[in-house]
């Protein structure tokens, strides 16, 4: 039991020092979550896009993208455009490398859920905008995709949990974010339960509201649909 | 070009046979992982579904705590965590441990989820024919619940599949981390990640087609029963 108050007494000892480094890096990992989620959502709507397309081969292109994506770890995804661009001659700071990486993979998330949303839009609105003369993108911009939203919240936010707890393996290519913070602060301290167990709290603090949000918005829109 | 695909063929030749030992090595640690989630999930599963708050709050924390922090950070815990206060683990059972532990918290709600599946008259017809609750859901419910546990189940394990990579952050030498020290020696990452990636693929794609299927045949059965009295009044019909 002395251990256990001891490890309490040096985290609270340690806690004016490490709080205010993590949460540095908290604000960088909520900066590559935000980021990446725009980079997911916009190729992944192309991506949605292309499967409604009447053009076959871009469906079928979209569709390989997305098998392909969901079943490579995102750490070799995350390697290939680091270190594998880097050694052809493309240097991307690690920031922008994290968002491409993890953008490449959420956006095969955020396509099926957004074509999700829009298969759910009954297909009588878009016709019946077409009918009244505006053009198929014009029926989509207007009329299919702010009905689809409703539908695309939800997972949306659960997607962001998701992305949130992802964007730790960003620490493997030094971008500055909680757990690299982290790893950087063991290795000038040798504390590593007190560091990673503050750690997983901040992620906790971070994820949680979005999990109660996330199932606010299910219970709240699925009352309409 | 000749020149440049005859030596990318040599560079495979000396680079396949270790890459494939690893990926084996990544097969057995995923296995071995979705087998502890799947025995610490029913454990987490029947605590959380508990009528007594004792067994059923701490199962709750247990799984939003683990759902709510990154798998890495976890592992980080279970690596570096326990060895900063005294427990060393060599980096497979980290790793094992780690994410067997992460998945049990996914598998819990995948259980909750069939279970609850199961008409309750059926766990209480099985009491009533004088068996224990233990009895109950060894012999009436988790066979009935199995089905609806399947296709996600089978989902998670391609996960955990693919989270085996981040063991190479504590150096188990599994197939990312091999990747890494292939990467170091010949200063060649672009071929060597893209073939990792496509090994990657070679496994859980067909995983993926498994979990598809699974899918399928649950719905068509569901769609069997649905249908079975009818086909049977036809087939009575007809003879």
């Amino acid at each position: 039991m002395s251990g256990f108050a001891r490890f309490w007494e040096i985290l609270i000892a340690k806690l004016p020092v490490f709080l205010p480094y993590l949460l540095k890096g908290a604000l960088v990992t909520l900066k590559i979550t935000g980021a990446t989620l725009v980079v997911a959502a916009l190729f992944g709507l192309v991506l949605a896009l292309m499967q409604r397309s009447r053009l076959r081969v871009l469906g079928v292109v979209s569709a390989a993208y997305i098998e392909i994506m969901r079943s490579v770890p995102v750490l070799t995804t995350l390697f290939v455009i680091y270190f594998g661009l880097a050694s052809i001659g493309i240097q991307l700071p690690s920031f922008i490398a994290a968002v491409i990486g993890l953008g490449m993979l959420g956006a095969a998330y955020m396509a099926e859920i957004i074509r999700a949303g829009i298969e759910a839009v009954h297909h009588g609105q878009r016709e019946a905008a077409v009918s009244l003369g505006m053009t198929p993108a014009q029926a989509m911009r207007f009329i299919v995709l702010p009905q689809a939203l409703r539908v695309i919240v939800a997972p949306t936010a659960n997607y962001t949990i998701g992305l949130l707890k992802d964007t730790a393996i960003v620490s493997t290519v030094a971008a500055p974010e909680l757990l690299f913070a982290a790893k950087t602060l063991v290795s000038q301290t040798i504390l590593p339960m007190q560091v990673y167990m503050l750690t997983a709290g901040i992620y906790l603090a971070m994820s949680w509201p979005l999990a109660r949000a996330a199932h606010y918005l299910e219970a709240r829109l699925s009352r309409g649909v | 070009m000749d020149q440049l695909i005859a030596g990318y063929a040599d560079s495979l030749g000396v680079w396949l046979p270790p890459l494939a030992r690893a990926a084996k090595f990544t097969l057995n640690i995923a296995l071995l992982s979705i087998l502890v989630g799947a025995v610490a999930g029913l454990l987490l599963a029947l605590l959380k579904m508990s009528r007594r708050p004792i067994l059923r709050r701490p199962a709750d924390l247990y799984i939003e705590v683990i759902r709510g922090t990154p798998a890495l950070a976890q592992l980080y815990i279970v690596y570096f965590g326990l060895a900063g206060v005294g427990l060393t683990l060599d980096n497979v059972t980290a790793a094992v441990v780690a994410l067997g532990l992460n998945a049990a918290a996914y598998m819990a709600e995948i259980y909750r989820a069939g279970i609850e599946s199961v008409h309750a008259g059926q766990r209480e017809a099985a009491m009533s024919l004088g068996m224990t609750p233990l009895q109950a859901l060894r012999f009436i419910v988790l066979p009935q619940a199995w089905r609806v546990v399947l296709p996600p189940g089978a989902n998670l394990g391609i996960a955990v599949l693919k989270d085996t990579s981040l063991a190479s952050a504590i150096a188990t030498p599994e197939l990312m981390s091999r990747a890494y020290d292939l990467v170091g020696q010949t200063w060649r990452p672009m071929p060597i990640y893209i073939v990792v990636a496509i090994m990657y693929m070679a496994m859980c794609l067909p995983l993926g087609q498994l979990v598809h299927h699974l899918e399928r045949s649950v719905k068509r059965s569901d769609v069997r029963i649905a249908k079975a009295p009818a086909r049977w009044r036809q087939r009575v019909s007809a003879t």
